[in-house]
Order: structure tokens, then C-alpha cells, then sequence
């Protein structure tokens, strides 16, 4: 009997002298690294695209078409561009009414488009706008955008085939740039 | 259908007001820093913070908003997953005014719920900086946050190791002291 306890009280010393430590946990300190002198940002000279009254089914484009508005890359790093858009919403009751934005730029009834193109990008010409993020640049081909890089472009509005009249609308293009 | 449309055409072409702004453009730029944050070693249980800079470049004061984002699988940086709970990452505010060619800070949380399965793993999210307006373009700046938490999964394997190796051994001690023990 005593035997058999010396053999047991043996068995899980070994066992445990050499398992402990892998079923130690890990107590590393908690290491905080902030690239910072790293600064992102990107700036626009212009937000604003005062359209006033607008037609149904009819096409707006800014002025000038393509180099409405410049982009400039002003952190010190190289960045990702997206553009994502919403729908329009009445401004006296937003819960009320609402253009929806369409997915590839046309239009339908209480349903609009909005497009986008950068001044030089003649592969893609003009790109919807919808409410998924969608690149800006096409960075895919490597071709992230540098601190002081600029970039032109405008937008295009293609209003609803049908919507009621009489009703201030607003909506927003969020432009958004997280480093490559 | 086509009069119907025509008429509404007429209509709001006089009454609707897309985007009524008429104040003049504005040029507008902010920054935060910095463009990305690493956390390593957060064992589940533990918590831990840091500070994000907002820069307001603009004439005026200017309120902005922070708040997390899920970055699509393909703008994650290789190796990291999705990050399991936004709630796990908390702000000292979420809204905060900063004034004209100022900047300010936030406090940034992260804490890790005390449970075995998250640890060691990385994730990737996203915090999106946002100047409030009302105008057509706006600009949300995106600081990318990578968290690797600490210790070791629970190994099901290693237990059983663990368990066998008990038994051998005491087995195996049981037959060497039994065999001394026993008379020549």
C-alpha cells in the first residue's frame, strides 16, 4: 500500500515539474505600440454643392465636371480612399421621406444616383456612388495615395424618375482615408 | 405614369431644394494621430488604454465624433481577424469639441472579457474620426487598431498528456517499488 501511494505522490510531481510550465499562462506586460509621429489626414476644398431646385429624371453635374473639388493627402502617410454615399432624406421629417440611393448610379421612382469621377482615371470613367464603401482610388493595383498626393474630381446627380415636389432633401458623401 | 411624372417634374423644379446650402465653400481638414495603434499581449480579463490626438486644422471649432468600425476581411491586415465585440472598446467621449487650429485628446479602452478562448488571437478594427456637418462632402479619418491577445488557449491535448502520464508514471513507480519490496 505504501507502495502504491509513494508511486502516485511521485507520478504527479514528475508530471506536473514538467507541465507547468506550459500550462502557465503567459504573463508578458502589455506592450502599446502607436506609430506616432504618424498623423493621417486629408482635407477637401470644397463640401458644398448648392443645387437649389432641382427637376425629376434630370442629370446635374458640378462645375467643372471632373476637377470640382481637390483631395490632398496632408498626414505623413500613405493612404486608402473610400467614398460612400446615403440616401437623401426630407429635412423637416427624415422618418417621413427619403430618395433611396441606388446601387449603380441610376435612377427610379423616389430612387436616385449619384457618380463620381477623378480627373485623369479614364480606365473607370464615372463609378457610383453607393452606401457600401467603395474605393476612392483604385489602390488595388498598389497605387496608394502619398502625403501631398492631390486628386481631382466631381460628382454627378441623377435625380428620381419621380418624387414629391415641394420638399427640402439633403444628404451626405462621406469621404474616408485609413493608412495603407 | 409619364404625365404623372412630367407634372411632378414641373412641380418640384420650382419647390424642391436639393442640398440647400448657399453659405460659402469652405475648404476643411482635420488629423489624428496616430494612424495606428498596436496592442500586444492583452490577457483575457485585463484591460488597457490609450490616447488618440484629434487635430482641428480649420478656422473654427469643430465637433467630432469617434466610434468603431468593422473593416471589410480584404482591408484587414494579413493575418488579423475580426475583431469579436465592439463593446469591448470604449471612449472617455465620443463626441468632443475641439477649437480652431487645436487639438485634443481621447481615451481610448480596450478590455478583454476574462474568458480562455480569447486568447491568442489577433484582431484588427477600425476607429473612424468624424467632423460633424451638415455638408455634402464630408470626411471620416480611420485609425486602425490591432489587438494581440496574451496567455495560452486551454490545451485539451496537453491535459490528457498530462493525465496519461500521471498513470504511467504511477504505474510505472507502483512495479519498481513492488519489484524492491519484494523478497529474493
Amino acid at each position: 500500500m505504501k507502495a502504491v501511494i509513494t508511486s502516485i505522490v511521485v507520478a504527479i510531481i514528475l508530471a506536473l515539474i514538467f507541465s507547468l510550465p506550459a500550462l502557465a499562462q503567459d504573463s508578458d506586460a502589455i506592450t502599446i505600440t502607436m506609430t506616432g509621429v504618424n498623423d493621417i489626414s486629408i482635407s477637401l476644398d470644397k463640401t458644398q454643392w448648392p443645387l437649389g431646385n432641382v427637376a425629376s429624371n434630370t442629370e446635374y453635374v458640378t462645375s467643372p465636371p471632373i476637377e470640382w473639388c481637390t483631395l490632398t493627402v496632408e498626414g505623413n502617410c500613405n493612404v486608402n480612399i473610400f467614398i460612400v454615399g446615403e440616401d437623401a432624406e426630407w429635412i423637416t421629417n427624415p422618418a417621413a421621406y427619403k430618395w433611396t440611393l441606388s446601387n449603380d448610379g441610376t435612377n427610379g421612382e423616389n430612387v436616385y444616383g449619384l457618380k463620381f469621377r477623378i480627373s485623369g482615371d479614364t480606365a473607370r470613367g464615372y463609378v457610383p456612388i453607393t452606401k457600401t464603401e467603395g474605393e476612392f482610388w483604385p489602390y488595388d493595383d498598389g497605387s496608394s495615395l502619398a502625403p501631398g498626393d492631390t486628386k481631382q474630381f466631381g460628382l454627378k446627380l441623377l435625380t428620381p424618375t419621380y418624387f414629391v415636389g415641394g420638399r427640402q432633401m439633403q444628404t451626405q458623401i462621406t469621404i474616408s482615408a485609413v493608412t495603407a | 405614369m409619364m404625365g404623372r411624372i412630367k407634372l411632378a417634374g414641373l412641380i418640384a423644379a420650382v419647390l424642391v431644394i436639393f442640398l440647400p446650402s448657399f453659405t460659402s465653400a469652405q475648404d476643411f481638414s482635420f488629423g489624428v494621430s496616430s494612424d495606428e495603434v498596436s496592442i500586444y499581449s492583452l490577457a483575457p480579463g485585463e484591460a488597457t488604454e490609450f490616447e488618440l490626438t484629434i487635430h482641428n486644422k480649420a478656422e473654427i471649432a469643430h465637433n467630432f465624433t469617434i466610434a468603431t468600425f468593422q473593416p471589410l476581411e480584404e482591408e484587414r491586415r494579413e493575418g488579423r481577424a475580426e475583431f469579436p465585440d465592439e463593446n469591448w472598446i470604449s471612449f472617455s467621449s465620443q463626441e468632443i469639441e475641439v477649437p480652431a487650429n487645436s487639438a485634443a485628446n481621447v481615451t481610448v479602452t480596450v478590455a478583454i472579457p476574462r474568458e480562455q478562448k480569447w486568447a491568442g488571437e489577433d484582431w484588427e478594427i477600425w476607429l473612424g474620426v468624424d467632423a460633424e456637418s451638415s455638408d455634402l462632402l464630408a470626411v471620416r479619418l480611420y485609425v486602425r487598431l490591432l489587438v494581440s491577445t496574451g496567455g495560452t488557449k486551454f490545451n485539451a491535448g496537453l491535459v490528457a498528456g498530462i493525465v496519461v502520464g500521471i498513470v504511467l508514471l504511477g504505474c510505472g513507480g507502483y512495479y519498481y517499488f513492488r519489484r524492491r519490496a519484494k523478497p529474493e
